[in-house]
């Protein structure tokens, strides 16, 4: 983490809470969630379905469909409050300095529209320049994410592309007018596993050029591995644990995350092991317990962990944990460190 | 393309031949026929008849004798209308009809679509409520129906319109409503329904992530995409009204084709039957074949190839 401290942070969460107002009550989807992210970073979001990853930066986007609304929080971007900017003020940002491709390249272009136009749609919006202008940038973007013949692809439908090549049109429209901030949610997640390698290195590769910074959404934590700087992991609508890469793989500090771990299959190792699966579903979120999200589902639970939720817990390099475990007074466990004091 | 183009022309008159054959067997199969009446004629009327109209030649002569009229444009003379050949009922008809279905076709595209439009951006909300309201009535009441009820409030209790007849422009008014009110509702659902399923898609999300203003979300790339279906039911819609409605007619004493369908039945009139038979039969697939013609522009998926089978 060579990038500056002295800076304030590109993307600054504090607190973000949404809420779903649906028929059967109020969904609490993020609950309190919080993160930094610098310019130029990767940011790993993990968490399974429903975890709150993909609705936090929905959030922040102001894309949350009509029954969903942020109820409290702020992210400050470049200085400004996203959550409090009017739909206008968004229009403007989005695409523009805040940029998100999505999961399924399939459906995620417009089955009408070549995607020349769709390119050369979203730099019109931002920037004033000429179509002719725009189309020469398009092509450039288009040779930027590696689509062959690109000055002839731009006037071919979505149809007519492989899944990988559409992500690739996905990234080039994200790409377009030099976003400051990449959101990607679950940009692999559709796409076969040699094709994911590829647009995961591609991504990389352009996030190191072109200096943005990167939130990664994903259930694949191998795909963080490969990519991230920093992980966050999400569970229940929280940030359940957040750290660098290297060392929250080392040394999970949070039960949640060391069952995410011990459940990826490793070739490596060739003593047939069963793989680990953690027991148990996520929490209703309709009615969040009271106590830890995890705590139904943790092999560790103690009392305490069902009556009142653990605070996060964070020592050193920017790593947190929200977890009972790290109370001075908690049982220790080994293979989660407790060497962490309460904020 | 060309060649897609050519087998569906050869396909419609493939089709219009099974349809004149088909009509022509069944019209002659039902009992009695065009002299046929209470009053009976004497024998030698009735022979006399028989011949001039060739009724007395074996069907199957008949048929062909037809079909060689029908070829060369000839739909023949009118057994119940003495002196008038079914081209010339047609000729006389068409425009009264043509002309208020256009104007009714017109109100169904103006309206229908827009107000199934406002109905899905105003989703469970009072515009929408109204709009379904007024649409679920307009497709569950008859056209008749509406027609009476316009007709006592509007001519005969405010006196705003006349009662029939196209002499007047305000005549035009109460057939085009009750032409369209079906329609109108018709597409209005079926606009909202297909334009919610659109806002729903991914690409629409991409399209906001975009930036793009909300205008520029909503018409460029909702509407064309929840469109398709209503173009799809446009086709008949339009050969529906430019052929006429029975009922609107004989309520408004239009002069019109719709009613010489229904009183060509009943009056056994063969001629004037296949005539108009073959006349709906053949709007009907032009529409039909322009709708497919249209998806073309419209969605470029889809590409039509002639079969080589």
């Amino acid at each position: 983490m060579t990038t500056s401290h002295m800076s304030p942070p590109l993307l600054s969460v504090s607190n973000l809470s949404t809420s779903f107002f649906t028929s059967r009550g109020e969904v609490k989807a993020v609950r309190g969630v919080s993160f930094e992210l610098n310019a130029g970073e990767i940011l790993g979001i993990v968490g399974e379905s429903g975890s709150g990853k993909s609705i936090t930066c929905m959030s922040l986007m102001g894309l949350l469909r009509s029954s969903g609304r942020v109820i409290e929080g702020s992210a400050r971007f470049e200085g400004r409050d996203l959550i409090t900017l009017d739909e206008d003020e968004l229009s403007e940002l989005r695409g523009n300095d805040i940029s998100m491709i999505f999961q399924d390249p399939m459906t995620s272009l417009n089955p009408t529209l070549t995607v020349g136009e769709q390119v050369i749609e979203t730099i019109l919006r931002h920037r004033k320049v000429s179509r002719a202008e725009a189309r020469a940038r398009a092509i450039e973007l288009f040779e930027l994410v590696r689509i062959p013949s690109a000055a002839k692809r731009l006037k071919s439908y979505p149809h007519e592309f492989s899944g990988g090549m559409r992500q690739r049109v996905m990234i080039a429209i994200a790409l377009a007018c030099d976003p400051k901030l990449l959101i990607a949610d679950e940009p692999t997640t559709a796409l076969d596993v040699t094709i994911q390698r590829q647009i995961l290195a591609l991504l990389k590769e352009l996030q190191g050029r072109l200096g943005m910074a990167v939130i990664l959404i994903t259930h694949d934590l191998g795909v963080i591995a490969e990519t991230a700087d920093r992980v966050l992991v999400m569970y229940g609508g929280m940030v359940m644990e957040e750290g660098p890469v290297r060392e929250l793989f080392a040394r999970p500090s949070h039960p949640y995350t060391r069952g995410l771990l011990a459940s990826i299959p490793d070739l490596r190792d060739d003593t047939h092991h069963r793989l680990t699966p953690i027991p148990g579903s996520p929490p209703d979120m309709l009615r969040p317990p009271k106590g830890c999200p995890f705590a139904p589902r943790c092999p560790h639970a103690m009392a305490q962990c069902n009556a009142a939720l653990p605070p996060l817990y964070h020592a050193g390099e920017g790593r947190r944990a929200r977890c009972w475990l790290h109370h001075p007074e908690a049982p220790r466990v080994a293979g989660i460190t407790a060497e962490l004091v309460p904020a | 393309m060309t060649a897609y183009v050519v087998q569906r022309l050869l396909l419609m008159l493939v089709t219009l031949f099974a349809i004149i054959t088909l009509t022509f067997f069944l019209m002659h199969a039902v009992p009695g026929g065009p002299f046929t009446s209470e009053k009976m004629l004497q024998p030698e009327i009735q022979a006399a008849l028989n011949a001039k109209y060739h009724l007395d030649d074996p069907l199957w002569l008949q048929y062909l004798n037809y079909l060689r009229g029908v070829l060369s444009l000839d739909l023949g003379p009118s057994f119940k209308y003495a002196g008038m050949s079914v081209n010339e009922i047609i000729a006389e008809g068409l425009p009264v009809t043509m002309k208020t279905g256009a104007l009714a076709l017109l109100c169904v595209v103006a309206l229908g679509v827009p107000l199934g439009i406002v109905a899905a951006l105003n989703r469970n909300r009072w515009p929408d409520t109204l709009v379904m309201v007024i649409a679920t009535i307009g497709v569950a009441v008859p056209s008749y129906v509406i027609a009476t009820v316009a007709l006592y409030v509007f001519a005969l209790r405010l006196g705003w319109v006349p009662t029939f007849g196209l002499d007047d422009w305000r005549g035009y008014f109460l057939p085009v409503f009750a032409l369209s009110g079906f329609w109108i509702s018709f597409i209005a659902r079926l606009a909202r329904s297909s334009l919610l399923e659109t806002l729903q898609q991914d690409y629409m999300m991409t399209a906001k992530a975009k930036g793009l203003k909300r205008g520029t979300v909503l018409f460029k790339h909702g509407l064309r995409n929840s469109l398709i279906p209503v173009v799809t039911v446009l086709g008949p819609v339009v050969a529906n009204l430019l052929t006429g409605s029975f009922v609107i007619e004989q309520i408004f004493a239009l002069p019109g084709i719709g009613r010489h369908f229904v009183l060509s039945i009943t009056n056994r009139d063969y001629t004037a039957i296949m005539g108009i038979t073959i006349f709906y039969a053949a709007v009907l697939m032009v529409m039909i074949f322009i709708v497919d013609m249209l998806y073309l522009v419209l969605d470029p998926r889809i590409k039509y190839r002639a079969d080589a089978k």
